[in-house]
């Protein structure tokens, strides 16, 4: 078992698969080895509008899948949950054409299939760890901002008391 | 992989072709392997809750068993996936025997399709339109090869997402059988060159140029029947080919 962070900080995870059966092992395997929050699902539309309302720590998805593929996802994750990381799941068959759409979003980690549930637990647990960090350090520079401009105020208060 | 029957290996195509049934494979052995772990993990940890016998450890073990068995209910879909391209490809890799079979087409070409259709799950829909065939005196195998062939060649004229239909009837003394798709289509240069052995107009590694040749030795020397298309650029191509019931003459090999 995975230990929380220390503010008792539980990840989202998003697995999305048009394949039931993907989703299913996956998500068993996640469920078993960690806490986090596990999320499947087959329709790669509806993972895009659960990750413009949730918050998303690690976005594992399929290469080639009706509608849109992993790539084109992936990209949408992107944009409305810049900090997680993105982990493209896929067949041998696909590799060429993903392989050319990686370098198009950066993307934390390639696997193949068939995977091998250790190298997928590292790689959910790392990305994880990596998605919190990029948000603290968001956070922390939002504080420091925060703290500069009310910093600059009580200055330029300072400098008008004293004019 | 090999195929003892000769004729498969001039069909390129099967590389290709194998590439998508390895993908269609490696998704469920993906998911069996994974289940198998998870439920060897769960067993043990079973094991520890009934050791400890608490209300809470038997809640828990109720909540590990419904998740193995739903595991259990995947890995059987997985194998039956398996099983299924695996029943296309023997299909497709038995030999004939010297005499000609009576045998259903419509059967034939289902299983056919089925081998194709790791290749075009996602990208070609496959559409069937199968009438009631008499059963054809035939060497059945050598009549997969060809629409494998045909099949294989469709889902490649078709650039992106796609249709092929297969239509199926009987008529006067044999049957008639379409594949269409609506692929790229062939220029009338190409259309005079499509049964040339040897022409072809894809990349190397892609195809030999020798598959219509076959198929149509197949259709027309061994079969007695007769196979034509008719195509246009940009609109598509339509394979006819039509099989007598019964082989009148002496077909030799």
């Amino acid at each position: 078992m995975t230990e929380n962070g220390q503010n008792g900080y539980k990840p989202t995870v998003m697995i999305v698969d048009d394949e039931d059966m993907v989703i299913t092992s996956v998500k068993a395997f996640l469920q078993l080895e960690t806490d986090y929050e596990i999320r499947g699902f087959t329709d790669p539309e509806e993972a895009a509008a659960f990750a413009k309302d949730n918050v998303v720590d690690v976005a594992v998805s399929d290469y080639l899948m009706p509608k849109m593929n992993g790539i084109q996802l992936l990209s949408k994750v992107k944009e409305t949950q810049p900090e997680a990381s993105r982990v493209l799941l896929t067949g041998h068959a696909d590799k060429q054409s993903a392989i050319q759409a990686i370098n198009e979003v950066a993307l934390f980690q390639y696997l193949e299939k068939p995977w091998d549930n250790a190298q997928l637990l590292l790689v959910v647990q790392s990305g994880a760890e990596r998605a919190k960090l990029f948000r603290d350090l968001r956070e922390k520079v939002e504080a420091l901002d925060n703290a500069n401009s009310s910093l600059k105020n009580v200055q330029k208060r300072l400098i008008q008391a004293f004019l | 992989m090999s195929f003892p029957n000769a004729d498969v290996h001039q069909f390129a195509a099967i590389g290709r072709l194998l590439a998508g049934i390895v993908h269609e494979i490696n998704t469920p052995i993906g998911s069996i392997f994974s289940n198998n772990e998870v439920i060897a993990r769960s067993l043990d940890m079973l094991d520890g809750l009934l050791a400890e016998n608490t209300p809470e450890s038997m809640e828990k073990a109720r909540r590990v068993v419904g998740s193995c068995q739903s595991l259990a209910a995947v890995d059987r879909i997985a194998c039956e996936r398996i099983r299924s391209v695996i029943r296309g490809l023997k299909t497709i890799s038995r030999v004939d025997s010297g005499e000609p079979r009576k045998v259903d087409l419509n059967e034939h070409l289902r299983d056919t399709l089925k081998l194709t259709q790791a290749e075009f799950r996602r990208r070609v829909a496959v559409e069937t339109d199968f009438g009631e065939l008499p059963e054809v005196e035939c060497y059945p195998q050598m009549l997969n090869q060809v629409f494998l062939n045909l099949l294989v060649n469709a889902g490649q004229a078709i650039d992106g997402e796609g249709l092929i239909t297969v239509r199926t009837r009987a008529e006067d003394d044999g049957v008639h059988i379409t594949i269409s798709d609506t692929g790229r289509g062939m220029t009338a240069e190409q259309q005079g060159k499509a049964f040339e052995a040897g022409y072809t107009t894809k990349a190397v590694g892609e195809g030999t140029g020798m598959g219509l040749a076959i198929s149509r030795e197949i259709i027309e020397e061994k079969h007695g029947g007769s196979i034509a298309f008719e195509s246009a650029p940009g609109v598509g191509t339509t394979f006819h080919i039509r099989i007598p019931v019964r082989q009148t003459r002496s077909v030799g090999q």
